[in-house]
């Protein structure tokens, strides 16, 4: 990193406490753990949320009928600034305050919330083609009419850190709240580092981090298919690394990742966040060569497994290996997205409880719709059909980038047991 | 060696100005850059006459230096504060680095929608002529879209962040943030918590706000958020002053360049606009729009307590000063709680008043006030401000208040209950006034 970074030992142990997901396997990490393991996949070209049959790209859709919003006066009156994104957001945050044993009902101005939250999904995409066609016939000047047609509060409710107030309502949390998205994100990386530096600063002892990945718009996907294609096909042979694969297969989700300061710890320890940072070179292969150097550098420990990125595009794909392959030489390797898809803003979120889950089990899940292994890709190790044991004291690096060729963004992770002599004390799953 | 962070670039691209020392001058002037909006017909709305629009001839200097196409609107205002803040650091001679710098910023844009009110228009009837000939029937309007180039907006990324890279040199750590209108106070603490880290020895910050369109307009005009005043354009932003009726919104870009006092003398760059004493940060839900006394008067005295100092300490306040009714007797009654008796003499200042609001991009461009506030000695007028609200009881100042300022108190808030507030020192050896061309 820096010449002179404050050393390793001289940081703060940063732990996960809580964790929460929502997939298109369920909720929590482990339906959508066990689904990995069993083989399954989530990919649709309809159902619930998802794009409609005749669109191109196959979808993993999160099933909305699970998600409710909570009960109460406050949470009734806040409802009305409260999106889609919102719900998810606010249900993934009270799974992981849960199991930290954080009941939300006292302020806590040491506890902070980072969002992961996009844009590209719009409650609006519809309504306002409809609003256009009208105001060709109406008499009225075009923002007199859109004061009077749009709906009440869709502005606000389209703010990403709108999302973080209601995060903040769930967990009493009240040091600060910050959106960290878009071209910098990596997948929700980017707000976990954010988070890191909160708490080694010591400005504050926990930060739950939320990411959400709501249904995209037909002009979002298309304008991504346009940016680099995504994939057309999710079936075997179309997942991350196979010498088959087309294009990034979409997926939905939300998750949460409760990290606190060890010494001021609330919830018990799951997992140890080691090392974590976000970095944006010339091109997105220099970018991921010298965040993984940088992250490995700052870990003081040296990972047993890696959890990949794996976006399924033969060109990401390929700049994944070839930046990060000769740093961890040997190890397995898999990844979520031949599985739910890339859930763009939280996809690292989402990885990183699916690791912490892994690191409980002591097991890594194969790759989903990986058959062939592409050979261009070198020495890769994925685990394949089935879980493979991590053996004793596993750890895992994870990578994320953003989707899309004008972002460079890499992101890297070290994730290891809360107690390295320990693989297994059941406390991880969620 | 001092582990200090200091500002040692700035560049702004505002209403009133096209780089510092031009809206520096503004300030002391009392030059508005508000004027009436006729490029929208905004009858029948209950707000929004006005807005602080950046004059016609920056505007065609930045597009024609900036403008690509695959750029949006307000990455080439970030990015044409960010070369004047990088040439006027004197980044550009930095030798070979020896690791990532950081880059911190807030981009307010409307999405694809465009910046402009025009380019809403032409939206709108691209969407009503697609909407009646396809309805919204998803492969229809699928095939309708392949056949249009779709801008970066249209996805919400941009290669913004590996431009900079590229401008120096280096990786960087990229931080996108969104805070609504704090966003850009903490903007700055998230890079000076960053250089404190040892991550990166140096920073750039950077906000940029365009978003002047009818939905805009519409949609702040629900929220009863914006101003009614229908007199002289130049005075509808009055923050504190019994008449006022709202905010204005505006279009600007601020840049600022932080680094670690050592990095900084390790490159000769011993000179220095303010030094980074102590910020502090809340989130409210009692609320998703309106302010609260006591949020506003933590998050101040955090700033005093992490920067060690007392309120006694604090020699002027650079408000957030938005002119709405509630934020600005808000804002006012905190103010008291904090200062007490010392009100009667604490002198105020509010950039919004000549400006409009930047929201993001505002915490940047009136941090460079603030900087100059110290540097130079002067606090800016409040010119707009000429009957005060007794409810506020601030002392705003009609002229330039010239006298030594060794500390300045700055606020940010925004909707959805965030709150900043970061405290801003003189440095040993302040930045001169450059010497006349």
């Amino acid at each position: 990193m820096a010449s002179e970074p404050a050393g390793r030992q001289d940081r703060p142990d940063i732990v996960v406490t809580g964790l929460g997901v929502i997939s298109p396997a369920g909720i929590g990490a482990v339906p959508l753990w066990e689904a990995m393991a069993a083989g399954k996949t989530f990919f649709d070209t309809g159902g619930h949320d998802g794009p409609a049959p005749a669109l191109p790209w196959p979808s993993a859709s999160v099933d909305t009928t699970e998600i409710t919003w909570p009960a109460g006066r406050d949470w009734a009156n806040a409802g009305k600034y409260a999106n889609q994104s919102a719900r998810w957001a606010v249900a993934v945050a009270l799974q992981a305050l849960g199991q930290a044993g954080i009941d939300g009902d006292t302020e806590d101005v040491r506890g902070g919330t980072v969002m992961a939250v996009g844009s590209s999904s719009d409650e609006l995409s519809d309504v306002i083609p409809q609003l256009a066609s009208r105001f060709r016939h109406d008499r009225r000047p075009l923002a007199k009419f859109l004061h009077d047609e749009v709906p009440d509060y869709s502005y606000i409710r389209g703010i990403p850190s709108q999302l973080g107030q209601f995060v903040s309502m769930a967990s009493g949390f009240r040091g600060s709240n910050v959106a960290a998205y878009g071209e910098a994100a990596a997948g929700g990386a980017g707000a976990l580092a954010l988070a890191v530096r909160l708490l080694e600063s010591g400005e504050l002892d926990r930060v739950l981090v939320v990411g959400v990945a709501p249904p995209l718009t037909i002009t979002a996907m298309a304008a991504f298919d346009q940016d680099e294609p995504l994939g057309t096909r999710a079936t075997a042979g179309a997942g991350p690394f196979d010498a088959e694969r087309s294009g990034t297969l979409l997926g939905q989700g939300a998750a949460a990742v409760l990290l606190e300061r060890a010494e001021a710890a609330r919830g018990t320890a799951l997992a140890r966040l080691a090392g974590c940072e976000v970095l944006v070179a010339a091109d997105v292969m220099a970018s991921a060569e010298q965040v993984v150097g940088a992250v490995l550098a700052d870990a003081d420990t040296t990972p047993t497994a890696w959890w990949a990125h794996g976006a399924g595009s033969a060109r990401l794909d390929t700049a994944e290996t070839r930046a990060v392959l000769p740093r961890v030489d040997g190890l397995p390797v898999t990844g979520s997205k031949g599985t739910i898809g890339n859930a763009f803003e939280c996809s690292a979120l989402i990885d990183t409880a699916l690791v912490v889950e892994s690191l409980a089990r002591g097991e890594l899940p194969p790759v989903g719709l990986l058959r062939r292994p592409d050979p261009g890709l070198g020495g890769l190790d994925p685990v394949m059909g089935e879980a493979r044991p991590l053996g004793p004291a596993p750890s895992a690096l994870v990578t994320a980038f953003n989707q899309g060729r004008h972002s460079t963004a890499a992101g890297a992770l070290v994730i290891t047991t809360a107690h390295e002599d320990s693989t297994d004390d059941g406390k991880a799953r969620t | 060696m001092s582990d200090d962070i200091v500002i040692t670039g700035m560049g702004v691209i505002t209403p009133i100005g096209g780089d510092v020392e031009t809206f520096w001058s503004a300030n002391l002037e009392g030059r508005s850059g508000i004027v009436r909006e006729e490029r929208m017909d905004t009858t029948g709305l209950p707000c929004g006459w006005t807005a602080g629009l950046i004059p016609e001839d920056i505007k065609a200097k930045v597009a024609a230096e900036y403008g690509a196409p695959d750029r949006s609107w307000g990455d080439s205002l970030m990015l044409a504060s960010v070369d004047q803040a990088l040439g006027d650091a004197r980044l550009d001679e930095l030798p070979a680095q020896d690791g990532p710098a950081a880059l911190v910023y807030a981009r307010v844009w409307p999405g694809p929608t465009g910046s402009f009110p025009q380019d809403y228009v032409t939206h709108m009837e691209d969407l009503a002529e697609r909407y009646d000939r396809i309805g919204n029937e998803p492969a229809a309007v699928l095939e309708h879209l392949r056949g249009k180039h779709l801008p970066p907006e249209t996805r919400d990324l941009s290669s913004y962040p590996s431009e900079i890279a590229e401008r120096l040199g280096t990786a960087v750590i990229p931080v996108r943030l969104e805070a609504t209108c704090s966003g850009g106070l903490r903007a700055i603490a998230e890079a000076a918590r960053l250089l404190r880290s040892g991550r990166a020895q140096y920073a750039v910050v950077s906000a940029s706000v365009s978003r002047n369109t009818p939905y805009v307009l519409s949609q702040y005009g629900q929220l009863m958020a914006l101003s009614r005043w229908k007199g002289d354009p130049a005075q509808a932003s009055m923050p504190f002053d019994k008449r006022r009726t709202g905010m204005v919104i505006n279009e600007s870009a601020g840049a600022l360049v932080l680094e670690t006092a050592e990095h900084a003398a390790r490159r000769g760059m011993t000179q220095s606009y303010a030094v980074i004493g102590g910020w502090g940060l809340a989130v409210d839900t009692r609320h998703m729009t309106a302010p609260s006394v006591d949020m506003i008067e933590r998050v101040m005295r955090t700033a005093l307590d992490e920067a060690g100092a007392h309120p006694d300490d604090v020699d002027t306040v650079n408000a957030h000063g938005t002119s709405t009714r509630l934020n600005d007797v808000t804002e006012a009654r905190a103010l008291h709680e904090l200062f007490g008796e010392r009100m009667a003499d604490l002198d105020v200042s509010a950039v919004k008043s000549l400006t409009g609001h930047g929201s993001a991009a505002s915490g940047v461009v009136e941090t460079a006030v603030a900087a100059l506030t110290m540097c130079r000695g002067v606090i800016p007028p409040v010119t707009t401000t000429t009957e005060p609200d007794p409810a506020c009881a601030v002392r705003t100042s009609l002229t330039p208040v010239r006298r030594p300022v060794r500390t300045v108190l700055k606020n940010s808030f925004g909707f959805g209950g965030q709150y900043a507030s970061m405290l801003f020192r003189r440095p040993a050896t302040p930045r001169p006034a450059p010497e006349p061309v």
